[in-house]
């Protein structure tokens, strides 16, 4: 994965438990090295541009603080520009999917 | 490069290359199969876990159809193709599909009654059957929910075997037809990509091939063959031909079952081993409701689909199951092989019209859940909105939009169509393609249109028959 990519993931995911981060940032990866390469490469142009916006934002301090980069994922995901949303929510299906599987527990139902 | 000889070759494992290869076994052909995932033994992994998606399905199972919306999909990568990973629902094509498919495709011996023969044949060698029990609870509530609404449902069968205390096993390839082939002499070649088929002339004389060894070497295979069949599955069967210079109709015409989701919340427990089997008639087959695979990871994802806050929900994951609608479309699209590229690009284009089928859908899924007794409705549409009454439904009319829903399929079909049309057609009506002698297509591929309902007894039904075909021939 990209820098920003690394960052993304850790952003999303909620657990606190470094097997878990760990665990989420291996699958994430396997499934992002593992994509078509052309959808890789928009992916990655994606994460190459949005994480320069990140960074200059960082850098004139409006993106300090733990949950920053979480909040600026959120505001995107909702946000107008079709494929910046799409972006997010590529990275956070996999997040999430990733991350309730390993913390799920055997069903209680029969 | 080491270099292998065959009598049969057959490029891929699952629903289409595991009948194929058991059926011409059997007969006394030597056949070689070349798969290009690899081979995962049937039990190692639970069903719809984070491991099978790595191992088992292509891309860890997050493919893409570009178009507007994109429609991710998802299809096996391993010996047994997506028998391995699938529900096991096992739904004849319906004898009015056949009947249209037959007369607009201009299909020879393709009645009702000759599918039905080799249906009856395929069900007797892998074991279809419907649960020996009541159904779970998941299942249940869509029965449930039919019966209050006054709508058509059915449990469908499943390619299941259960013993005497009611345990179930699906017979995937791997299970079934494979060994079988084996037993009869078949060797299988997993963890072998074919690059491209080797032609001279008329006549495919075999293929080149990369085969990835434990531990990463990879060795370069020319395999010879007399006779090839390719059952690559409805992506990667057109991107193999096309990158073999076959492009005369192959990769264009791909249907799938545009599909939309609910996670639906109850005030009770719902169980999440398995995948629902009753299904909703109904509207069928512009429009099929069913269940979906309900782990803890799946229901997330899907309470995650409206980008609306889910903390609350998720909790509570263990009374939710996600179920899904899914149509028929007008729309089509197209297959891609692009020079330099190992991965075909895939497009779709959904059409106004299956976008107003896809918000019908989900409103009529909702309909269904509130009826079996569900208490939180959370529509695959960003935004929402989350419904808890009938009368909420409604603003899920508008909400269906290219930008707002998500949209997934599992059936992927018809980019090498068969049939004697040569306009409309990459295939004769045995799957023989166009212009050459000893090259066949043998997969969902073939099949003219998506059939709306699980196509994997249709592909097998198809393969069983052209394969008496063409050792009739």
């Amino acid at each position: 994965m990209l820098w920003f990519e690394r960052e993304v993931v850790a952003a999303l995911v909620g657990s606190d438990d470094p097997r878990v981060r760990s665990a989420v940032e291996e699958f994430v990866d396997g499934s992002v090295r593992d994509k078509p390469e052309h959808l890789r490469l928009g992916l990655a142009g994606e994460s190459i541009l949005l994480g320069a916006y990140a960074a200059a934002l960082r850098s004139v301090g409006r993106l300090d603080g733990d949950g920053a980069l979480r909040a600026l994922l959120q505001s995107w995901e909702t946000g107008p520009i079709g494929v910046v949303r799409q972006y997010v929510r590529a990275m956070r299906s996999l997040v999430t999917f990733a991350e309730n599987e390993l913390a799920s527990p055997p069903s209680k139902a029969a | 490069m080491r270099t292998l000889d065959t009598e049969v070759l057959v490029i891929g494992s699952g629903a289409g290359g595991g009948i194929t290869a058991a059926r011409l076994a059997d007969a006394g052909r030597q056949v070689t199969v070349v798969e290009e995932g690899p081979w995962v033994d049937a039990d190692a992994l639970e069903p719809f876990s984070l491991e099978e998606m790595a191992t088992k399905y292509r891309h860890h199972g997050a493919s893409l159809a570009l178009g507007n919306p994109n429609i991710a999909y998802a299809e096996g990568r391993c010996v047994g193709g997506s028998t391995e990973v699938n529900s096991g629902l096992y739904h004849r094509l319906p004898d009015s599909l056949a009947a249209d498919w037959e007369t607009r495709y201009a299909i020879d011996e393709f009645t009702p009654a000759e599918l039905g023969r080799y249906a009856d044949r395929v069900e007797h060698d892998l074991g279809v059957s419907t649960l020996p029990g009541a159904p779970p609870p998941s299942s249940a509530m869509l029965e449930r929910g039919a019966t209050k609404l006054g709508w058509r449902n059915v449990e469908f069968a499943r390619v299941f075997r259960y013993d005497a205390a009611g345990r179930g096993t699906k017979q995937t390839m791997s299970r079934t037809m494979l060994p079988r082939a084996l037993a009869a002499g078949a060797t299988i070649v997993a963890d072998c990509r074919v690059e491209r088929l080797l032609r001279d002339g008329n006549r495919v004389v075999g293929v080149r091939a990369r085969r990835r060894h434990a531990g990463g070497a990879v060795e370069r295979l020319t395999i010879g063959a007399d006779q090839v069949f390719v059952c690559a599955g409805a992506v990667e069967t057109p991107a193999l031909l096309q990158r073999s210079g076959i492009r005369r109709n192959t990769g264009n015409g791909l249907k799938m079952h545009p599909t939309v989701k609910i996670a639906a919340r109850f005030p009770h427990p719902i169980d999440h081993g398995d995948v629902p089997m009753h299904r909703i008639t109904e509207f069928a087959p512009s429009l099929t409701i069913g269940g979906s695979a309900s782990r803890r990871g799946h229901i997330a994802m899907a309470l995650a689909d409206t980008g609306l806050p889910f903390d609350d929900a998720l909790a509570d994951w263990e009374n939710i199951s996600v179920y899904y609608a899914a149509i028929r479309s007008e729309g089509s699209g197209r297959v891609l092989a692009v020079p330099g590229l190992a991965s075909p690009v895939v497009t779709y284009k959904l059409t106004d019209g299956d976008l107003s089928r896809l918000a019908r859908g989900i409103v009529h899924l909702g309909e269904l859940l509130l009826a079996a007794g569900a208490t939180e409705l959370h529509p695959s549409i960003l935004g929402g909105p989350v419904v808890r009454r009938l009368d909420e439904l409604g603003a899920w009319w508008d909400a269906v939009t290219r930008s707002r829903a998500n949209v997934m399929t599992v059936h992927l079909t018809s980019t090498v169509r068969m049939g004697e049309d040569r306009r409309r057609t990459g295939a004769d009506s045995f799957g023989r393609v166009w212009g050459y002698r000893n090259l066949r297509v043998n997969d969902a591929s073939l099949l003219p249109d998506a059939p709306g309902v699980n196509p994997q007894a249709a592909i097998m039904a198809i393969a069983a028959r052209n394969c008496d075909e063409f050792l009739a021939w």
